[in-house]
């Protein structure tokens, strides 16, 4: 087991030796020296790039017994903490202090400015550890429970931040964290230089947030990926959402075209009552069908243009080949050129997609 | 028999019925659902309003004039998809992009359905006609 391997987590630290890292580093030589037990802790080089490693090893260590997002943490890491490596008490104690929150949706936490905020250790029972490490770890940590209370303050609102002084108060932060599933509450680390305080905290947590929605929206529309800038991102999504109700319309103008005789005359049915009757084509007034039939056709592909009744010339073909159709129908953004007929026949053809906002363009001239 | 503008006024209004019947609970769904029944009084005979805003430059409306600031380029942009997107208006930041990503996922499978009817109906057409004579 390589704990020094790139876990991808926290690798954007600032070469900066606090108390944490220190800690950690100690950390990753336990490690290693459970590992190898010719290992010679003292002659783990302590240099800044070791520093570096050391906190990723030692959350990768976290992340690797507790994969599972949002999982209690007291108890798991208390609990179910087995490590393949030897079983040392202080071990144990200290990999019990550290625990992985993860954020609510997966992409935030991987995404957003710095890795390193993403995700933060935490002590969850800090306070009433029964077995204490060797008092050498003691004076480390009131510093580092500060920083711990300081990125907590964001999640835990303002109480924490008048019960800093008082350690007590990590405790019912953790049991509240742990309790409740509901609220999973982001911790982010300060970065060096920036403001710790609880504001610029809920800030940029939500700033991340909107950052990963972002990322969401630009996968969605085509050719998104390579913009940079938030601006023109934006700009193709409009742009991308107006292209497409504007299609809706062409095609609902195609559709009115292509057969004189679809109309959908009951409007009233569909648009007030629960379950929509069928709008019929061939111009009759609308009637209560059988909605069970169409309850099923809950899919987004479908519309409000498949509820139209089967008149046989129509719907033969469906009917033919029902399972080709339902498939069709969920593959949005295939070409199907043997749409519903066996690929010998071409009699249907399906027009590939780019050819039909040119025509739509040319019809909407000449009407 | 309507006219083709009337028919497809109404075809259109199906189909966005047919979103908002199949991406309930989503809150631009209702807000559609919610434009929709408005205007149903307004265009059950075929009025030129369209549910689906088209108006070919969204900014326009918004008088824009020249962006420097970035931070007001994002903001009329911003303004902008709030209006494309039924029900935006009343959204923050995070939970516009929410529904402007789900929104983007039902028109194109709205788009999708469309086509493929047009597609079909348009070949039997053609096989009708082909048949008859």
């Amino acid at each position: 087991m390589e704990p020094r391997g790139s876990s991808g987590v926290g690798s954007g630290n600032s070469g900066t030796y606090t108390p944490e890292i220190a800690e950690s580093l100690r950390f990753e030589e336990e490690i290693q020296s459970l590992i190898d037990p010719s290992f010679d802790a003292s002659s783990a080089a302590g240099g800044s790039f070791t520093a570096l490693l050391g906190l990723p090893a030692n959350q990768a260590v976290e992340l690797l017994h507790h994969p599972g997002p949002g999982e209690p943490p007291a108890s798991a890491a208390t609990d179910t903490l087995r490590l393949p490596f030897g079983c040392s008490s202080t071990f144990v104690e200290r990999a019990a202090r550290f625990s992985v929150f993860a954020t609510d949706d997966s992409p935030a936490s991987s995404s957003g400015g710095g890795l390193s905020p993403g995700l933060k250790a935490e002590p969850p029972d800090s306070d009433s550890p029964p077995t204490l490490p060797a008092p050498a770890g003691k004076p480390r940590r009131p510093s580092k429970r500060k920083e711990c209370e300081k990125s907590k303050a964001k999640a835990v609102a303002k109480k924490s931040k008048s019960a800093e002084e008082n350690t007590s108060a990590a405790k019912p932060a953790a049991e509240e964290n742990t309790s409740g599933d509901k609220l999973p509450y982001v911790h982010v680390r300060a970065r060096r230089g920036q403001a710790t305080d609880s504001h610029s905290l809920a800030e940029r947590a939500r700033r991340e947030k909107i950052n990963a929605r972002m990322k969401l929206l630009q996968e969605l529309v085509p050719g998104c990926s390579k913009i940079t800038g938030t601006a023109l991102v934006l700009d193709e999504i409009i742009n991308h959402v107006q292209s497409l109700q504007r299609q809706v319309e062409f095609l609902s103008m195609k559709l009115a075209a292509v057969n004189p005789r679809i109309d959908f005359s009951g409007l009233d049915h569909i648009l007030s009552a629960e379950c929509g009757p069928l709008a019929v084509a061939s111009g009759c007034g609308g009637g209560a069908s059988d909605p069970a039939m169409w309850a099923s056709d809950t899919a987004a592909s479908t519309g409000g243009i498949r509820r139209m009744p089967a008149p046989p010339q129509i719907w033969h073909l469906d009917v033919v080949h029902p399972q080709q159709s339902s498939t069709v129908w969920e593959n949005n953004g295939v070409a199907h050129p043997h749409f519903l007929l066996s690929p010998a026949t071409s009699l249907v053809g399906y027009d590939p997609a780019s050819s039909v906002p040119l025509n739509s363009n040319r019809l909407k001239t000449e009407l | 028999n309507a006219s083709l503008a009337e028919r497809s006024q109404r075809i259109k209004m199906a189909a966005e019925m047919g979103l908002v019947r199949s991406s309930r609970g989503r809150h631009w769904s209702r807000a559609l659902g919610r434009r929709l029944l408005q205007r149903e009084g307004i265009t059950g005979c075929g009025c030129k309003n369209a549910a689906l805003s088209t108006s070919s430059n969204v900014f326009e409306d918004l008088g824009v004039r020249e962006i420097e600031d970035e931070a007001a380029e994002i903001g009329t942009r911003v303004r902008a998809l709030q209006r494309l997107v039924p029900g935006g208006e009343e959204l923050g930041l995070e939970r516009l992009f929410e529904e402007t990503a789900d929104y983007i996922e039902a028109l194109q499978g709205q788009v999708s359905a469309m086509r493929a009817m047009s597609c079909l109906l348009d070949g039997l057409e053609r096989e009708k006609r082909m048949m008859g004579k």
